[in-house]
């Protein structure tokens, strides 16, 4: 009844001041969008040339070759600035992907043992469980430790846990849903299981799915910057924020922006990452009990 | 009410928080000693255990540790010459195959048992027995003890290096079994220390042996503490927690040269940066192609930049210090006569080289040396590798360019040119039958002189034929409070504390 009383104009106004905070997130994560898109078309770098002159500059150096190194200098003379726009590309790249398999192999799995039941629930379920019981990080660095360095292996050492809540959370949702008078509607018009699943249950999956995969990224990409920290990650021809605050380890006293800036765009990245996660998970998230 | 609560358990919290801080960081601290003379140590290696014989009796802890704690036959002095501990004199038989240790009398263990020939000679079999690291340096060696003061270690071949190689051999009472794991807690020999607390990878607490042979230490308590943080040792040498640090990366020198109340020094170690080439990989395969790689590489500003006061450019295979080093002739920066030279011998410009290397502080040098042979052209795939790893690839020859920081503590080329550069050692793909001949020739000279010369020789020909590049000497840097005094830096990082005093203690 006080909804009618109040004018459109004035609620637009509110939805917009409550909305521009939360707007907040898609801005500064389509910003590193586009600075991993356009970003090393515009800058130059070669992780592979050292100029050893220009070591450990100061932000806003001039540099030997005539340019600025805005962000400063590492210890081997390499632009931070391009070090950070082309993690930007690296770290968003390994995020999608890993997120990418971890949602096509869980989503999977949670919808075929959701929808099954039986059986072939209770062995699908068991093995997310016992995976779980892993510490997802030790896993991780243990892949990564035995295969030599490169991205899929990075990839495939961050998918391999990263799956079990994409499985967990559809599980749930198919559970529920096969229940439904349109499944069972469905069923009884003979539709082949096949058609029933991609038809009337995968649909309603996306809405949480979606929202999960924002929060998974975040941790990917966290997780993705320790290893490389670690040094157990990526080979070193590739830049990564970890491997640039690794690299910045010993200087934090004498040159702090070569962790310190890195750092400051991986956290700014994992913050809005999060927000946008929460936001999402408020709207599509499935209500679970915790099991 | 309950925010008041809040508010004091976070206060309690934090309060708990900087007590159990304070308990493990300040504990030791050095300053306020009231018995006084604790000089408190920290070290570049943890030590993981305290038996020189066993698997960890080459690492540089234990042997740190083996130093103070037990006696040796002989030692390396500070000039790298050898020296008697237990030994008042040696000489070898009619060839060098067979060596004679006259040992000092009135030796005893800190347990006040005489130290005996027949404890050398158990503990030489105990470290044949244990097969470590260190027994490797004698294959099929034996030891006898001909009469009650008197050892004789005989070599199934001539080897001069025995007194060198016997720098790494300590001796313990001969009750101690191969497997006697709980002597080593608080184990008894006779240097100048005695173990009061030993727990691995943490610290080593120890005080002066009274029954020691020599000068008795002047320090009250020795304590070596293992801080892996190079940044948390840095702030504990500052704040006075600690009294003695080496190994300190050259761009922490001038931060600590500016610190009041630090004396920062560096020593020339017998470490040479060693970047071997694989002469079997087909493309390494002539020794042109290998001496074009090595002038492509500006290894003078890499060195200047990177290294300024830790490294100098090395103008011979070991160290000078060490005995067979001689002066070879600096291959210069050029990178267009080494273009040509790889142009001219037909070098293949698309294929990768694999550079391995082990540790990160090496890092920014590989990188480096990669970005120097990028800009000619060549292609360097540089791998960092697990230690593990790193040592099965090496022996496996499974790398095109190897990096390693190679030291000679037993101040001998034996036991670098002459174990690693032979046909049959198959350590770099290099088989030369006259560098062969050379270096038995050295290995089996009792004449010093005359084995300085004919290893002067063999590297002459490595240098030449560029079996790898060759382009650093290391100095270690050491870095000690004013209150240390008597303090001399050791070339190999295992200092000897005990002629250092503490000032008002």
């Amino acid at each position: 009844m006080s909804q009618a009383a109040v004018l459109p104009q004035q609620v637009a106004t509110r939805r917009w001041r409550r909305g521009a905070p939360a707007r907040v997130p898609y801005v500064v994560i389509a910003l590193y969008a586009l600075v991993a898109l356009i970003g090393p078309l515009v800058i130059d770098y070669d992780p592979v040339h050292t100029p050893l002159t220009d070591r450990l500059l100061a932000p806003g150096s001039q540099l030997s070759s005539g340019g600025v190194a805005w962000l400063g200098t590492d210890a081997l003379g390499r632009d931070i600035l391009a070090q950070v726009v082309y993690g930007a590309r690296t770290s968003l790249t390994i995020g999608l992907a890993t997120v990418l398999v971890a949602c096509l192999v869980g989503v999977t799995i949670g919808v075929v043992a959701g929808y099954a039941r039986g059986w072939l629930d209770a062995v699908l379920a068991r093995i997310t469980d016992v995976l779980q019981a892993f510490p997802a990080i030790l896993l991780a660095i243990v892949i990564a430790g035995v295969f030599a360095r490169s991205v899929p292996v990075v990839v495939l050492s961050l998918s391999v846990t990263a799956w079990i809540s994409f499985a967990r959370v559809t599980r749930g949702v198919a559970l529920s849903l096969r229940e439904r008078a349109w499944v069972d509607a469905a069923r009884v018009m003979g539709v082949p299981v096949r058609s029933i699943i991609v038809r009337h249950v995968l649909p309603f999956t996306v809405g949480p799915v979606v929202a999960l995969a924002t929060l998974e990224f975040a941790l990917v990409v966290l997780a993705e910057a320790g290893l490389s920290f670690l040094g157990i990650g990526l080979p070193t021809g590739a830049v990564s924020w970890g491997q640039t605050i690794a690299n910045g380890q010993q200087y934090l006293e004498t040159a702090w922006w070569i962790s310190t800036l890195p750092g400051i765009a991986l956290s700014l990245l994992i913050i809005n990452m999060g927000i946008l996660g929460d936001q999402l998970t408020a709207r599509y998230g499935q209500r679970r009990t915790r099991s | 009410m309950t925010g008041f609560r809040k508010m004091t358990a976070f206060a309690a919290a934090a309060v708990l928080l900087l007590a159990g801080c304070a308990t493990t960081t300040g504990g030791s601290g050095g300053g306020g000693d009231p018995a006084g003379g604790r000089l408190t140590a920290a070290g570049t290696y943890p030590i993981e255990s305290l038996d020189p014989h066993g698997a960890q009796g080459a690492t540089t802890g234990t042997q740190l540790a083996a130093q103070a704690i037990f006696s040796r036959l002989v030692r390396p002095g500070a000039d790298g010459k050898v020296e008697g501990d237990l030994a008042e004199k040696w000489e070898p038989g009619a060839t060098a195959a067979e060596w004679t240790f006259h040992l000092r009398s009135g030796v005893t263990f800190s347990d006040g048992k005489p130290v005996a020939a027949a404890d050398v000679v158990a503990s030489f079999e105990r470290m044949m027995t244990l097969d470590g690291p260190n027994a490797a340096n004698f294959p099929g060696y034996k030891m006898t003890a001909p009469a009650e003061n008197e050892v004789k270690l005989t070599a199934p071949a001539p080897d001069a290096s025995i007194p060198r190689k016997l720098g790494l051999f300590y001796v313990i009472p001969r009750t101690v079994t191969a497997q006697d794991t709980a002597f080593f807690t608080r184990p008894i020999g006779s240097g100048p220390y005695t173990v009061n607390r030993f727990a691995p990878g943490e610290v080593l607490a120890m005080s002066p042996n009274a029954k020691y042979w020599g000068d008795r230490p002047q320090l009250a308590n020795l304590e070596i503490r293992t801080i892996p943080d190079l940044s948390a040792r840095l702030t504990a040498l500052r704040t006075g927690e600690v009294d003695v640090v080496w190994g300190i990366p050259d761009d922490q020198l001038p931060v600590l040269s500016e610190t009041d109340g630090l004396t920062v020094k560096t020593v020339p170690s017998t470490a040479v940066f060693t970047m071997w080439f694989n002469s079997s990989t087909p493309a390494l395969k002539t020794a042109e192609v290998r001496r074009a790689l090595w002038q492509a590489v500006d290894f003078g500003t890499i060195i200047k930049q990177l290294y300024p006061r830790t490294g100098a450019l090395a103008d011979g295979l070991v160290a000078p210090a060490v005995l067979g080093y001689a002066k070879q002739q600096p291959v210069g920066h050029d990178p267009k006569a080494a273009k040509a030279a790889l142009e001219s011998a037909g070098f293949d410009f698309g294929k990768k080289l694999r550079l391995q290397f082990s540790d990160a502080e090496f890092r920014p040098f590989v990188q480096a040396v990669a970005s120097g042979l990028a800009e000619i052209g060549v292609q360097v795939d540089v791998l960092e590798k697990e230690k593990a790893v790193f040592t099965e690839d090496l022996l496996a020859l499974n790398w095109d360019i190897n990096f390693q920081q190679l030291a000679t503590p037993t101040y001998d080329a034996a036991s670098n040119l002459g174990r690693l550069y032979t046909c049959a050692a198959k350590r770099t793909g290099y088989c030369n039958k006259d560098l062969d001949e050379l270096l038995a020739k050295a290995g089996e000279s009792p004449d010093e002189a005359e084995r300085a010369e004919l290893y002067g020789q063999a590297g002459k020909i490595i240098w030449a034929d560029a079996v790898g590049m060759y382009p650093m000497t290391v100095q270690l840097a050491y870095s000690w409070r004013a209150r240390v005094t008597g303090f001399t830096p050791d070339p190999s990082g295992l200092p000897d504390f005990s002629h250092v005093r503490l000032a008002g203690a």
